[in-house]
């Protein structure tokens, strides 16, 4: 067996257990389904990794079908793999396996069917991953939508699941037929959906207004997946419903796939027509303001969940921003970035399910102090709190600091502020919320709303996912054991760094993609790989992030206390801090017609350039 | 946002996403030029796989993965909705009493049009690979014609003549074997979804190679598929609904309402 031949097996294999799970679930016993489901995500990261290591070496090509092509042109599908895709294949896999992991002894009720549409959204999210077909993208987006939404929906006793479960269905569905649109246009122009075979006849083409608003429609879909403001609505309403381990794949990798996929078809279709100083600058303002009402929403909220979720949009924001600056250093530094994150904060998703589970519900002021005595969750909570605030080694600080800096020298010098003072606020966010529930520090927070009209949840109504445990079961600390080590793994293996460096590398030579899908030709000679690793002045920023983020915890535990003369001077922010909270209402038609608005400013910010 | 509010900021929105339409559709190519590259590729490529509808060529063989990936979307659909519309744990399952008459005429046309409408989809289903239609609309044929049976009758007889377990493994099976051909292809010639199984002679109900087995998969885990999906809504409305009519004040009482089957019991 080739190593072309693997791909399409990791999406095939996901689907085949899938429906096998499905049509004997009911005769196995519960355990059987736990391993079996387990064991095929397990199988597929295997697969990825076998695939990323051969990767390394030259990109994997395969054609479905054998329809290759001739003279430029074909009627098939390719998937293609380097090694920055392959790893975030590993990522998806690694991810779906610790997330079914945790789940055992999980959601009784619906065991079968919530393990077949976890494979299910495996399947889509390796297709979408490792697929070099712009509809064939769109088809397996769709795919991780159907079985996203349902997952979200999944504990139907609550009736904010299903509320939320729809939200996201509508907003999603209506960006990807925004994508589709964008596909339509693109295709009655040149005849081809596969990315080398656009990026090839693109090149020798002006961006005309066709060009820009297929480009354009096509990543709104993506980025609606992202979460970019002001797409990114759906995302708080979502996480605060789904189960835990569903959460654990939206935020550790769902959301960034989207961000792969504009960055991918960006780079090979549109990288060659498309001037990058444009591209760079759009994704930069949406960037920055994304990572800006990520925090400040983040820090607003007491529901653990959506707490979180806001935190996830403020740092996908800030991802983007890597990738805007359109060169290797940047595309490494978020990439590493992605991939620090996945494990802190999946990790801290999965705590806060077993918070759900122990204490029945997830309201930071309701669990004040009770939690106190559960040494174990509060260690796990607190180091995936501090390696979120960008706490070094985790390799979530390693790619914050290749991340600012990369920016910074791409002419932004204000990049690396905006970076620490998104990981302080965010990561003091959850601190203060862990002092409080594990600690039971600061003043008794008070038990009713005190926010004004708009959006507010508590979290105290949330479903338990679990019939009462009566401790932790082992299955559950070893995922997030997992995902944790996985993180500073990241960090501290030695050629981590020059690894995310080479994959940058070959992301960015849309050049060597082409031609090497195209012609099966060898890999060009590459670049020379930039240099990814620890700097003492890395160091330094990100223990400075982590300082802020704890003054900003006991900040927000002892508010109260500070002298009347010192609340005042925040008087000015408050007006802004209430039409934020009033902005994200929780209605379905706000949604779509900021979504409008949103498609408006990026074709205004990408084509205005150009006329 | 205010109702007004909602209604400017989308239309601002729309707007201009209106005008960018505008705009491109008149940089598109008219409509029904002669030039067109990917119909120039995949004619020449349906021939050479003795497949004379070329649109099922497209679908299941040149580009076979997205079909793939489109009928998972289904499966994962009708998971989705069955685990949504599973009763809740306050809610009961009733089982509602055959109540309302259905007309002579109907009925006969029903038992007359069921084994039409099952033979139609079947056909359809068996020559996607010649004339237009497949799996996907021969499936939905199929389901149509088993619901014919609740327009006839009631639902008890639809109920009675449609083992959901069955379907939910028909579906399961069809979904399966898809990807299964597939990864034969990957045995058999190196290449996933390949086209193994040989050619036949070109306009023949034997020919295409793989078209018509995965047009088969497809019939069955659409036919199975929507039939499932059905029954959860009919469910949904028709036995748990009844709950609660009986719940209204001054409703009926509960053996006149139906007889109990228990709370959340299925699986």
């Amino acid at each position: 067996m080739t190593t072309g031949q693997l791909m399409p097996l990791m999406i095939a294999i996901p689907i085949v257990m899938a429906c096998l799970i499905l049509a004997a679930g009911s005769y196995l016993p519960r355990v059987v389904t736990d391993i079996l489901a387990t064991a095929t995500a397990a199988g597929v990261a295997g697969m990825a990794a076998a695939l990323l290591i051969h990767s390394g070496h030259s990109r994997v090509v395969t054609w479905l079908g054998g329809w290759r092509p001739a003279r430029g042109v074909s009627v098939g599908i390719p998937l293609v793999a380097d090694p920055l895709n392959a790893g975030l294949a590993l990522l998806v896999a690694g991810l779906v396996s610790c997330a079914l992991l945790y789940s055992w002894k999980y959601m009784e009720s619906v065991s079968g069917r919530f393990f077949a549409l976890m494979l299910l959204f495996l399947a889509g999210m390796e297709g979408f991953t490792l697929s070099g077909d712009v509809f064939d993208m769109f088809v397996f987006f769709e795919l991780m939508g159907a079985a996203a939404y349902a997952l979200t929906g999944m504990k139907i006793e609550d009736k904010t699941a299903v509320q939320g479960g729809l939200i996201f269905g509508v907003v999603n569905s209506l960006g990807a037929y925004i994508s589709l649109f964008g596909v339509g246009i693109l295709y009655s122009r040149f005849g081809q959906l596969g990315l080398p075979q656009l990026g090839a006849m693109l090149r020798q083409h002006r961006p005309d207004a066709l060009v820009i608003v297929a480009f354009v429609l096509i990543i709104t879909g993506f980025l609606v997946k992202a979460a970019m403001v002001p797409f990114h609505f759906w995302l708080a309403d979502a996480h605060a419903v789904a189960p835990a381990p569903v959460c654990v794949l939206f935020s550790g990798v769902m959301v960034e796939l989207g961000l792969y996929g504009a960055a991918r078809v960006y780079w090979v279709a549109f990288g060659g027509t498309i001037p990058h100083a444009d591209v760079t600058r759009a994704f930069i303002v949406f960037g920055a303001l994304t990572a800006a009402v990520g925090a400040v929403m983040c820090f607003l909220q007491r529901h653990l969940k959506r707490l979180l979720a806001y935190s996830t949009i403020s740092h996908v924001g800030l991802f983007m921003m890597g990738f805007a600056v359109l060169d290797d250093d940047g595309t490494a530094g978020a990439a590493l970035y992605v991939v620090g994150h996945a494990g802190v904060k999946s990790a801290l998703f999965l705590l806060t399910g077993i918070l759900l589970n122990r204490y029945g519900n997830v309201d930071e002021h309701r669990l004040y102090g009770r939690a106190r005595g559960d040494r174990l969750t509060a260690c796990l909570y607190f180091a995936a709190a501090l390696g979120l605030a960008g706490l070094p080694p985790f390799g979530l600080a390693l790619g914050k600091s290749v991340t600012e800096d990369a920016v910074a020298v791409a002419g932004y010098g204000w990049a690396p502020v905006l970076f620490i003072a998104v990981s302080a606020v965010t990561g003091g966010a959850v601190l203060r919320a862990g002092l409080r529930v594990f600690g039971g520090l600061g003043p008794r927070p008070a038990l009713e709303s005190t926010a004004g009209a708009g959006e507010e949840s508590t979290g105290g109504e949330e479903k338990p996912e679990t019939g009462g445990l009566p401790r932790t079961p082992v299955t559950m600390l070893l995922a997030i054991g997992i995902l944790l080590a996985g993180s500073l793994a990241a960090g501290l293996l030695p050629d981590a760094g020059q690894a995310f460096a080479h994959a940058a590398q070959r992301f960015t030579d849309a050049a060597g993609y082409i031609s090497q899908a195209l012609s099966h030709a060898g890999a060009a000679p590459p670049r020379p790989d930039p240099a990814v690793a620890w700097t003492g002045e890395g160091i330094g920023l990100d223990f400075l992030s982590v300082a802020l983020a704890l003054g900003v915890a006991f900040l927000g535990l002892y508010a109260r206390r500070l002298p009347a003369a010192l609340r005042r001077s925040a008087a000015p922010a408050r007006p802004v801090i209430a039409v934020l909270r009033q902005v994200h209402s929780g209605h379905i038609g706000d949604y779509v017609a900021w979504l409008f608005t949103g498609i408006a400013s990026l074709t205004a910010l990408l084509g205005l350039p150009l006329l | 946002m205010s109702r007004s509010a909602r209604l400017v900021v989308f239309l601002i929105g729309a707007g201009c996403v209106a005008a960018m339409f505008a705009v491109a559709f008149f940089k598109m190519p008219a409509f029904g030029g002669s030039m067109h590259l990917y119909r120039d590729l995949a004619v020449p490529a349906s021939v050479s796989h003795y497949t004379a509808n070329v649109v099922a060529s497209v679908n299941f063989d040149q580009r076979a993965i997205d079909t793939l990936g489109e009928e998972t979307i289904l499966v994962a659909s009708v998971i989705g909705a069955a685990v949504l519309l599973r009763p809740a744990e306050e809610e009961a399952e009733m089982r509602p009493k055959a109540v309302g008459r259905t007309l002579e005429a109907t009925k006969l046309a029903g038992y007359l049009l069921l084994p039409v409408t099952l033979l139609i989809g079947l056909d359809v289903v068996l020559h996607g690979q010649v004339t237009p239609g497949g799996g996907f609309q021969g499936g939905v044929i199929l389901a149509t014609g088993l619901h014919l049976l609740y327009v006839t009758g009631s639902y008890r007889a639809l109920d009675r003549l449609r083992p959901l377990e069955l379907f939910d493994t028909g579906e399961a099976v069809g979904a399966a074997a898809f990807a299964g051909v597939g990864i034969a292809g990957i045995v058999v010639a190196g290449n996933f979804l390949a086209n193994i199984v040989p050619g036949g002679t070109f306009g023949q109900l034997l020919s295409a190679g793989t078209v018509p087995i995965l047009n088969g998969a497809v019939g069955l885990e659409v036919g199975c598929g929507i039939v499932v999906l059905v029954a959860h809504f009919l469910q949904q409305d028709i036995i748990i609904s009844a709950q609660a009519e009986q719940a209204k004040p001054g409703g009926s009482s509960e053996p006149q309402a139906g007889e109990r089957v228990g709370t959340a019991e299925r699986s």
